[in-house]
């Protein structure tokens, strides 16, 4: 055993440190691959995996929750408390504060103080005494708040909310220690009055006694509330959310294995170049006795030798790499799906445990093929003096058969559907597309090189030398140009679906935003978050001389087979007069519109009858208020406002179940031949003693095109990664291309060729892997962009995107990596020009 | 053609410097086959790559067509090989990836030579591989493999031919016809050629025998 060690080390390891550089590029991309994937992974945790809705805060200690869209009434607390069944009962408001100073959203959340105030007192920095005494002279009045520690806040300062559309000052009461999860608190009758919802709380927070299962507390509780009124687990909500964010999460997480992928065609090149180079010496270990399986173990032990380092390496890279991503993340869950609160960035052992077995697994699975084939070679064979260059055995004609058995799979696969809700065999698709592309990869290459042979001699003896020298390796060129490929491909496949997504969403915007002005309550928006506006200004806004009508939104929370959606209700008097259709069926908008103002008829969003399984003509059964009314789908609506579904009904329909007149937002169209630059200001002045934003039709495009950016910033940042992994193995291989043929390269000094004309050939060859890996790339990428959004989106978000090219920015990327690309051939061209001809023509 | 002046060559190993060549005086003139033999690091190797203009002496001074190659810079020495040397090899040393004719035309598409093509064709009727020009080299013989290293080395019309054991990877026979066509092409083009081997068969063939010892001269005679 120690003398295989022994063997090991010196056969294998130590003549990795006569070539640093090399070494440590191929090193440094299963670090970074192992550090996307780590990254991902802890900042996936802490952003969504660790969820908890902000509003989860200072929840104690209790089993049970009630809920109902809109509110419960209040008369419910004290129908719950009488109740016997021994039930602890806490009634909660839930809402959002706009800090008015820094214009940031906080937790507002309204207690019954008198019963629980010890959540804040047991958390305060002040004495239990202190609170005690404060409580029953401040906690009723309107203008008393208890602020997070996390806030910064001082006891006694004064503050300025912004609660809906108004502005109020409040007074800081005391500060608790809120384990950096910022709320303010009041008391539940003060917010009530504060935010206009007297009669009303949000959550009734249920403790009962562990004698029955929650399923049958449920029941039992369900049995006395009226219909419309939810009771379940305490945290079910924080559940359905965590839910939600699944497909999110995965979808991150597959993406960010491309630069491991990227990493393993590296290691795959390198161990290739090892054996190669080892020739000799495996013909040698041979014929004094070593096993095929002894040779087989030591290049897989190389590759994991170089496995372990990069993961070692990775997982530090891994847990920085995370605190931008988690940043990232958050946003686009915050702007996407619900108001989140990302946990810590937790590197656990588990964690770092995976990172490593993905890391030296993708390193030893990898270097597996061209370590059986060095354990194949005859001793004799090896032994024999002859060609050194990269000879291992290419065999197009089969890899291209397989190439096509795989694509016509990757089709197949595509055609299936999603299993529980993933699409599962689209992963597959693109996978078999990524091995059909890679294995039809030396033919293409070989078929490309050999049709342009004339154009490439009349380009210079250099370029002539350089394609030549990539066609006689034709194996490691393939390598490295699968590599290259693989993630340009993935690049184009996302920038494609990114670009046509962009695209389709600004189209939708031109039929979808039609008003000239939208408003809503100042504070950062989110897709959970309805806060209202007062409804008088909303009619003194139609009452301006220069509107000519404003369409009045709300919208609410609501908890739809599991998973959280957004139902709201419209005026819908200005789209009533479009005869263009925004429905799957093709009926005209103001058909269908009418037939929602006709009885309990709803429109959903395509992603809602993706995720619910629904279609046209279906009934559906919502919670609305107390009751439970059911829907008839009058028809489904492209939209690409929410992941999560929505569900729109005229607003006499909503009113009959949920009487509140307040509007969430507010659209206002300009009369005809009024000024709008008049008509806003009219709107400002009337909008003085309210705090609400006011975005022109433009704004609200900029808006949400903005929104959108941001929530694909970590995709492109993926692909840079697995690009910057792929460059990288370029140069690396560039390299070890250069101390392969040191020989070939003296000779042509000895034949007359200049420094300059040796450093030529080297950016020629770079040139021409990135101009082929380029070419692969958009190919494959096309291929996988169809997938990507006709499978793989449609079946995790449920959106209709149409295809797209997005020229400029995939010119502008494609330009980047070849420059990048002919970049990486400088410095082994400098090696190149550097080598003593005399020594390396007659080490031979 | 080729001259050396009292050369001296010393070489770093180790931490040490080690004397391979030690007061060569030599001339060698056009038309000329000279044969260098002596002992496995006697410096045969080093003085024919001093006469090639790959390296220059510590001290003393080689001339090639008059022209010193100690007062050259880099790029001067490589457009001087490219125009006055032709260099052949025991392993032959074509490219695996080019043609026949491919790597006999390489020297010129180096120095950027129009019509390399047809001179190419020429340099290969002249060692008789008409009609092989297509071949890739791993389909040669040795002999011919050998004989296409000796097309590529004239093609440029070199003043001075230099051969480092050119028969060192062939058979007898082959290795004869090898040495009957350097001496021919020595003749017929003119050059001065200067070969290096450990065989007393091939050395017999040329016009002088230079034997080394230690980096000296310890002979030269007419076979």
């Amino acid at each position: 055993m120690i003398a295989s060690a022994k063997l090991f080390w010196r056969l294998m390891i130590r003549p990795l440190g006569r070539e640093p550089v090399r070494m440590g590029l191929t090193v440094l991309s299963v670090a970074l691959g192992v550090a996307v994937v780590l990254a991902i992974d802890l900042a996936g945790t802490a952003a969504t995996g660790s969820f908890r809705s902000s509003l989860e805060t200072l929840t104690g200690n209790y089993n049970l929750e009630v809920t109902a869209t809109g509110g419960i009434p209040e008369t419910i607390v004290g129908d719950l408390a009488t109740l016997p069944l021994n039930l602890a009962v806490s009634p909660r408001l839930e809402d959002f504060a706009v800090v008015a100073e820094t214009k940031k959203s906080v937790v507002l959340l309204g207690l019954d103080l008198i019963g629980e105030a010890s959540l804040l007192q047991t958390q305060t920095d002040a004495s239990s005494a202190d609170m005690a005494a404060e409580f029953p002279k401040d906690f009723s009045e309107d203008d008393s708040v208890w602020a997070g520690s996390s806030l910064g806040w001082k006891k006694g300062q004064q503050i300025s909310l912004i609660l809906g559309d108004r502005e109020r000052q409040f007074t800081v009461r005391g500060i608790y220690d809120d384990q950096n999860q910022p709320a303010i608190v009041m008391d539940i009758a003060a917010a009530q009055r504060a935010l206009g919802r007297i009669g009303k709380v949000d959550r009734i927070l249920l403790h009962a006694p562990e004698t029955k299962t929650t399923d049958a507390w449920t029941k039992q509780i369900s049995a006395v509330l009226p219909p419309g009124i939810e009771v379940r687990a305490a945290g079910t909500g924080t559940e359905e959310n965590r839910k939600m964010l699944s497909a999110f999460r995965w979808n991150l997480k597959l993406l960010s294995y491309i630069a491991l992928i990227v990493g393993a065609f590296l290691i795959y090149n390198t161990i290739s170049v090892s054996v190669v180079r080892r020739r000799a010496e495996i013909g040698i270990a041979r014929a004094l006795g070593a096993t095929r399986a002894k040779v087989l173990l030591a290049f897989t032990g190389e590759a994991a030798v170089l496995g372990i380092i990069g993961a070692l390496l990775g997982v530090p890279l891994g847990r920085i790499m995370a605190s931008g991503a988690v940043k990232l993340m958050g946003a686009t869950v915050d702007a996407l799906y619900v108001s989140s609160r990302p946990g810590a960035i937790e590197l656990d052992f588990a964690s770092v445990l995976t990172a490593l077995v993905v890391g030296i697994g993708v390193a030893v699975i990898a270097a597996y093929a061209p370590a059986r084939e060095a354990a194949q070679i005859a001793p004799v064979d090896a032994m024999a003096r002859g060609r050194k260059e990269f000879l291992l055995r290419v065999h197009k004609t089969r890899d291209l058969t397989i190439a096509v058995f795989l694509a016509f799979a990757a089709w197949a696969a595509a055609q299936a559907p999603a299993v529980s809700g993933k699409p599962l065999f689209g992963y597959l698709a693109t996978l078999l597309a990524v091995a059909a592309g890679t294995l039809a990869i030396p033919s293409a290459v070989s078929a490309v090189m050999k049709s342009s042979a004339a154009l490439l001699k009349k380009s210079g003896v250099a370029v002539l030398l350089a394609s030549r020298s990539l066609l006689g390796s034709l194996r490691r060129t393939s390598v490295l140009v699968g590599a290259l490929a693989t993630s340009i491909a993935m690049m184009t496949a996302v920038g494609i679906m990114v670009g046509s997504f962009r695209t389709t969403v600004i189209q939708w915007m031109e039929g979808e935003v039609p008003a000239d002005f939208y408003l809503r309550p100042t504070g950062n928006p989110s897709v959970d978050r309805h806060p209202t506006i007062s409804p008088e200004f909303a009619d003194r806004l139609a009452a301006l001389p220069g509107v000519e009508a404003v369409d009045r939104l709300r919208a609410y929370q609501v908890s739809y087979d599991g998973v959280p959606t957004t139902v709201a209700a419209a005026d819908f008097r200005e789209s009533l007069k479009r005869d263009r259709s925004d429905f799957f069926s093709g009926r005209p908008t103001q058909i269908v519109l009418r037939e929602l103002r006709s009885g309990d008829n709803i429109v959903v969003s395509e992603p809602f009858t993706y995720k619910h399984n629904v279609k046209q003509g279906d009934t559906i059964t919502l919670p609305l208020g107390t009751s439970l009314v059911n829907f008839r789908i009058a028809d489904v609506y492209y939209d690409y406002g929410s992941e999560r579904g929505f569900i729109l009904m005229d607003r006499s329909a909503m009113k009959k179940y949920l009487p509140d007149e307040a509007p969430s937002n507010l659209a206002v169209y300009v009369a005809n031949g009024a000024d709008p630059a008049r008509v806003r200001a009219e709107i400002e002045q009337a909008a003085a003693s309210y705090r609400v934003l006011i975005f022109s039709n433009a704004d609200i495009r900029k808006q949400a095109i903005l929104i959108f950016d941001k929530t694909f910033a970590i995709t492109y940042a993926l692909e840079a990664v697995a690009v910057l992994v792929a460059v990288m193995g370029v140069a690396g291989a560039l390299l070890a291309l250069v101390i392969d043929r040191k020989r070939e390269l003296g000779l042509l000094r000895f034949l007359g060729a200049t420094g300059g004309q040796i450093r030529r050939m080297i950016l020629a060859e770079a040139a021409l892997l990135g101009l082929l890996a380029n070419a692969a790339g958009l190919l494959l990428g096309f291929a996988l962009s169809l997938i990507l959004i006709f499978v793989i989106n449609k079946q995790s978000f449920g959106w209709t995107i149409r295809f797209h090219w997005p020229v400029a920015v995939l010119s502008g990327a494609i330009s980047l990596i070849f420059a990048a690309t002919v970049l990486a051939g400088f410095y082994p061209g400098r090696i190149a020009v550097r080598l003593n001809p005399i020594e390396v023509v007659h080490e031979e | 053609m080729v001259t050396f002046h009292n050369v001296v060559k010393d070489y770093p190993a180790d931490g040490q410097l080690v004397r391979a060549l030690n007061g060569i005086s030599l001339d060698l003139p056009a038309g000329q086959f000279v044969a260098l033999v002596g002992r496995s690091g006697c410096g045969k190797s080093t003085l024919l790559n001093l006469a090639g203009a790959m390296d220059f002496p510590t001290s003393g001074e080689v001339l090639l067509d008059g022209v010193s190659t100690s007062s050259r810079d880099d790029s001067a020495l490589t457009k001087l090989r490219r125009e006055k040397v032709g260099f052949v090899f025991q392993s032959f040393q074509l490219l695996n990836t080019l043609s026949v004719v491919e790597n006999v035309e390489l020297p010129l598409l180096l120095a950027g030579t129009p019509d390399a093509r047809e001179l190419a064709l020429d340099r290969l009727a002249a060692v008789e591989l008409s009609g092989l020009e297509h071949r890739m080299p791993h389909q040669l013989s040795g002999g011919q493999m050998q004989r296409v290293a000796i097309a590529r080395a004239l093609v440029n019309n070199p003043k001075i031919l230099l051969a480092d054991e050119p028969t060192g990877n062939l058979d007898t026979t082959t290795g004869v016809l090898i040495l009957d066509l350097l001496k021919r092409l020595t003749r017929e083009q003119n050059t001065a050629t200067m070969m290096a081997t450990h065989s007393a068969e091939a050395a017999a063939v040329a016009d002088v025998v230079v034997e080394l010892r230690d980096g000296k001269i310890a002979g030269i005679r007419r076979p």
